[in-house]
């Protein structure tokens, strides 16, 4: 195996782990979003999970850009990495690859930055996953063979199902969430013993 | 006792051994002081002294009167070291129910509140001053504002915005998301609205009796501050003191013993010291206590805002406990998991301990609850109201063992502490 075909084979498994871990990383920020929790784990856990997921995701995603790159197999200007379109090769399938990189990178530094923030600016740019998980999706079908047939295609369809069923949950859940004044009242009627709301009311 | 109005609150300087009291309020009790008496007792606001104004205040050694006791001047220097336009705000949203001490001052003394308003303001360099209180002061407010427009007193134009009667609509960060037209509940800090408060400008925001005491401090120095209260908790503050006569606001000296403040012919039983997110301390220690936090500090009590409220011998402070953490409860912003589900959990079993019969897992419950909730919040709502909570299981300890036993030692039910009606309903009452 010569090291251009090296770099060839590290650039196709590091794309394919980024899937699923962006993946990974969009499923727990919902949870996060919604307040949800994982089995076994507290409510801080799963914020560090997808804090920590997303910066593995993007150390996987550095070595996949610099891997095509570095390849000689086929010719990937460095900048096509960050400007859309500007690869001969593929043009429209990278140039996807690169436009959800760089949304990758405005989410990753506005959360670093996060404290000296508005938080309706970091909301509004973390919203943007919405946007960059569909992208790096199509970039990865679009521009790998491997994940159009066999497993990898079942382990691409598994991870577009998790999307799905993770922002289904989360409008089900952002819907049923009750008004501010509501939901004091909620745990009351819950947990207030017969008669006892009676009694201590004014 | 009914809910004491403001109207039929007295006010009286406490402690006739304090030589230099009243300060803050009005020479003649009950008489409120207008802009002519304002300036025949104090003078006009002494402007042009920027630089020195912060030194004097760390001199005199202030802290903030809203509650938390934070040193003024160092909230001072980080909003004035702040490049760009700082805002400051005038928090006189007092949302404690039994506290009446600023609504008071705001109606005795308004001048002198205006006064360190525009003087914090001149010495952090502020471009914009707001004041945010209750719509019941809030039309005389308006007529000092335009009297001191017409005397030429006021270098800022101050903005007032009206607060919510919620209890939270006078934390820092409530505050400054109501200023900016939002909802009065809290958001996490880091950042604190010193460095990003309205409109992400450092934002100074100090409880209204704090800048009464900047005002009479930028005028006659740091030493006369100093002359009352103690070496590390000097001058006076305003304490609102609940007995079974009524409540009254009085004017203090720091470091003073508590039972000055109280009536000596009131047979107490326990005596709520700081408010609702204070502690209940047993009558009999009460006795050898000082108005202070160095004092108060080693029995889990805190000065507070200064509320102090003596509960009579007939009353059942069990009861009295319930209903306040009930009303507790109801003012969580609903937004904190540990505090929206486990505030109402603890209103509901301190209901049941105050009811009758034997409920040892009930108690037990509330221990484990209160542990769980504490620290966990975006404000300190669920902190305070757990510190509340501890207090009444220790000291109503007995009486919770005779309501276990299906017995109540109080023989007046009327309730004692005052608590508001009006509870949130809809959105539009945190606005």
């Amino acid at each position: 195996m010569s090291g251009a075909t090296g770099f060839w084979y590290a650039s196709r498994a590091t794309g394919i782990l980024a899937l699923v871990l962006l993946t990974a990383v969009l499923v727990l920020g919902i949870l996060v979003n919604r307040q949800g929790r994982l089995p076994g784990l507290p409510r801080f856990a799963v914020t560090s999970l997808h804090r920590n997921i997303s910066l593995l995701a993007v150390a996987f995603i550095a070595v996949h850009v610099l891997t095509a790159v570095l390849d000689t197999f086929v010719s990937i200007p460095v900048l096509s990495s960050v400007i859309p379109f500007a690869s001969g090769y593929e043009r429209f399938w990278l140039g996807l690859g690169a436009i959800s990189f760089d949304l990758m990178l405005a989410m990753i530094i506005t959360s670093l930055v996060r404290g000296r923030l508005n938080r309706i600016l970091w909301r509004a740019i973390h919203l943007l996953a919405y946007l960059c998980w569909p992208v790096a999706f199509a970039h990865s079908i679009g521009s790998s063979k491997d994940l159009q047939h066999g497993w990898l295609l079942d382990l691409s369809i598994a991870c577009a199902l998790a999307v799905a069923a993770a922002v289904a949950w989360r409008l089900a859940s952002a819907a049923r969430q009750l008004p501010r004044a509501a939901r004091v009242a909620a745990v009351f009627a819950q947990h207030a013993p017969h008669g006892t709301r009676q009694r201590i009311s004014r | 006792m009914t809910m004491t109005r403001l109207d039929d609150t007295t006010t009286e300087a406490a402690g006739n051994q304090a030589a230099g009291l009243p300060r803050l309020l009005p020479l003649v009790p009950g008489l409120p002081e207008d802009l002519r008496a304002h300036l025949a007792r104090h003078g006009r606001p002494p402007y042009g002294h920027k630089g020195q104004l912060i030194n004097a205040v760390q001199q005199a050694g202030l802290t903030g009167r809203g509650g938390a006791a934070f040193p003024v001047h160092r909230k001072l220097a980080i909003v004035a070291a702040a490049s760009g336009r700082t805002v400051i705000v005038a928090n006189g949203a007092e949302s404690e129910p039994a506290s009446h001490k600023d609504a008071l001052l705001l109606r005795a003394a308004p001048n002198l509140v205006l006064d360190g308003l525009q003087l914090a303001a001149e010495a952090i360099g502020a471009s914009d001053a707001h004041l945010f209180l209750h719509p019941d002061v809030s039309p005389e407010i308006t007529r000092a504002l335009a009297q001191r427009q017409a005397a030429g007193l006021d270098r800022l134009v101050v903005t007032i915005t009206e607060a919510p009667p919620r209890f939270l609509a006078g934390q820092e960060s409530a505050l400054v998301n109501r200023l900016a037209g939002g909802p009065a509940v809290p958001t996490f800090t880091p950042p604190r609205v010193t460095e990003r408060g309205l409109g992400g400008a450092p934002t100074l925001v100090q409880n209204v009796e704090t800048l009464a005491h900047l005002a009479l401090i930028a005028r006659y120095g740091p030493r006369w501050f100093r002359a009352l209260g103690t070496k590390n908790e000097p001058g006076s503050m305003l304490a609102t003191v609940h007995t079974e006569h009524g409540a009254q606001v009085i004017e203090a000296e720091l470091g003073i013993p508590l039972r000055n403040l109280l009536p000596a012919t009131q047979d107490s039983q326990a005596v709520l010291i700081g408010g609702f997110h204070g502690a209940w301390l047993p009558a009999s220690a009460v006795h050898g206590l000082t108005l202070d936090n160095a004092a108060l500090n080693n029995h889990g009590a805190a000065v507070g805002a200064g509320v102090i409220a003596a509960l009579p011998a007939d009353r059942c402070g069990l009861t009295e406990s319930a209903r306040v953490v009930h009303y507790l409860a109801t003012e969580s912003a609903g937004q904190c998991g540990p505090c929206l589900n486990g505030l109402p959990r603890m209103a509901a079993a301190l209901g049941v301990l105050a009811g009758s019969g034997h409920h040892s897992q009930v108690r037990k419950d509330l221990e484990r609850w209160a542990g769980l909730v504490t620290g966990r919040g975006a404000c300190n709502h669920p902190d305070g109201t757990v510190r509340f909570v501890r207090s009444a299981l220790t000291v109503f300890g007995p009486e919770i063992s005779l309501h276990a036993r299906g017995h109540c030692s109080a023989t007046n039910r009327k309730p004692f502490l005052p608590l508001p009606n009006a509870l949130p309903t809809s959105e539009e009452d945190w606005i």
